[in-house]
């Protein structure tokens, strides 16, 4: 899997000058053309806005507080088949909840069971910090959950970080719908709400 | 790409617990000696996991559910020069999806290109159905869609009457899903949000 640096968009162009450069980008895709001539007027508006995506540290973007980590790694032979077996055991039972930074996180077989995707959204400073947060709290069920993969050397071997980079591809682009929520920001909002309802309740 | 059916990923519902466990034993004593002893030391958690309720659904036609909210993972092939002018076009967008604000039923979204530019991979976090998330999108904003997508192999384009189909055999089901709050919708978000800010403002007025 080769690496690929992050390329930032230029921020200085116009909006003119963006629409000029997509408009020679799709003069040979018949569709694109056409759903970009339609699309104009819309993207006016999205191209007058500022960058909403920055760099997350070492791999990915980050959208507000939110990150992308997005892994495809190589199963060893019968690797897939544990995996599998695990993950219907497990359902959405994850310690995840142990650690309160990840949003959601998919793991899905790719290439006839040859290769993983595994990405997820994140909290945090940084990439560094979210995944010493794992590595440090739960170590053996990601253990569990990596062992299955190619030159995996286990959450507790100082190479690990290493390894993710290796096989983290970023995003050429993230969205997040609310991304200054947190998953501890959402849970203390559940837990006003629930006080508001119950004083609600107590006056009404 | 194989489409999986979602047959292929349900759960072994029909085994009872300690079964599931002794067949996962069983797979496992395959694996790696990190793999074995990880899976020995997991044991407790695994057998209540294995006791609990099902949590994850398969959300209509294909995906996964967890709560409300679903995972939508596509994987396409790029035409050639697909990449660079699609890579051109995320960049000139800055993550500026509007559009998809409107819609209101998009968590997160990202866009990979990876093996040589050959490939793209489109994964969502959404709230409700597959069918009606898909309208949604078709009938709202079919021609950003079409910019994004117009490099896909195959793609029909969204006023196309196969493009649900299309998108459903371009999906790979995950075969492990997690929200930390699999209850809380976008709209939701946004409603505890606004009481928040009002109970802050409450606050602050009564010193």
């Amino acid at each position: 899997m080769a690496m690929q640096t992050l390329t930032l968009p230029k921020q200085d162009q116009t909006v003119e000058d963006k629409i000029q450069q997509l408009r020679q980008l799709y003069a040979d895709s018949p569709m694109g053309k056409a759903a970009l001539e339609n699309s104009i007027p819309a993207l006016r508006q999205q191209l007058a806005g500022a960058l909403r995506y920055e760099s997350a540290g070492r791999v990915g973007l980050r959208q507000g507080k939110v990150s992308e980590l997005t892994l495809i790694f190589k199963f060893v032979p019968g690797g897939a088949k544990r995996l599998r077996g695990l993950l219907q055991m497990l359902q959405a039972n994850f310690s995840a909840e142990k650690v309160t930074t990840v949003h959601d996180m998919r793991f899905v077989f790719l290439d006839n069971d040859t290769k993983l995707l595994f990405a997820t959204a994140y909290d945090g400073d940084s990439w560094d910090s979210y995944l010493d947060e794992f590595a440090t709290k739960i170590p053996d069920e990601l253990d569990l959950l990596f062992s299955e993969l190619e030159e995996f050397p286990g959450f507790r071997d100082p190479s690990v970080k290493d390894w993710i980079a290796k096989y983290q591809i970023p995003a050429q682009s993230w969205y997040v719908a609310h991304p200054d929520l947190t998953v501890v920001e959402a849970a203390r909002q559940k837990r006003v709400n629930k006080a508001v309802e119950e004083f609600l309740d107590k006056i009404g | 790409m194989v489409t999986q059916t979602a047959a292929a990923n349900g759960p072994e519902q029909d085994l009872a617990p300690e079964q599931q466990l002794q067949k996962l034993r069983e797979v496992y004593a395959g694996a790696s000696e990190l793999g074995r002893a990880a899976l020995e030391k997991m044991m407790p958690e695994l057998e209540v996991a294995a006791r609990l309720a099902q949590k994850a659904t398969i959300n209509g036609r294909i995906g996964i559910r967890s709560g409300k909210v679903s995972e939508f993972t596509l994987m396409f092939k790029l035409k050639p020069g697909g990449a660079n002018r699609l890579r051109t076009l995320l960049g000139v967008l800055g993550g500026n999806f509007q559009k998809a604000d409107e819609v209101g039923s998009v968590h997160d979204m990202r866009f990979v290109i990876f093996d040589n530019d050959t490939r793209l991979l489109f994964a969502t976090a959404y709230d409700g159905e597959w069918d009606p998330y898909i309208v949604d999108f078709s009938t709202k904003i079919p021609d950003p869609l079409d910019a994004l997508f117009c490099d896909c192999e195959g793609y029909p384009g969204m006023h196309s009457p196969k493009i649900a189909d299309y998108l459903a055999s371009h999906q790979v089901q995950a075969d492990g899903w997690y929200v930390a709050s699999p209850n809380l919708t976008v709209a939701e978000t946004k409603r505890l949000e606004k009481i928040g800010k009002a109970v802050n403002e409450l606050l602050d007025k009564v010193g």
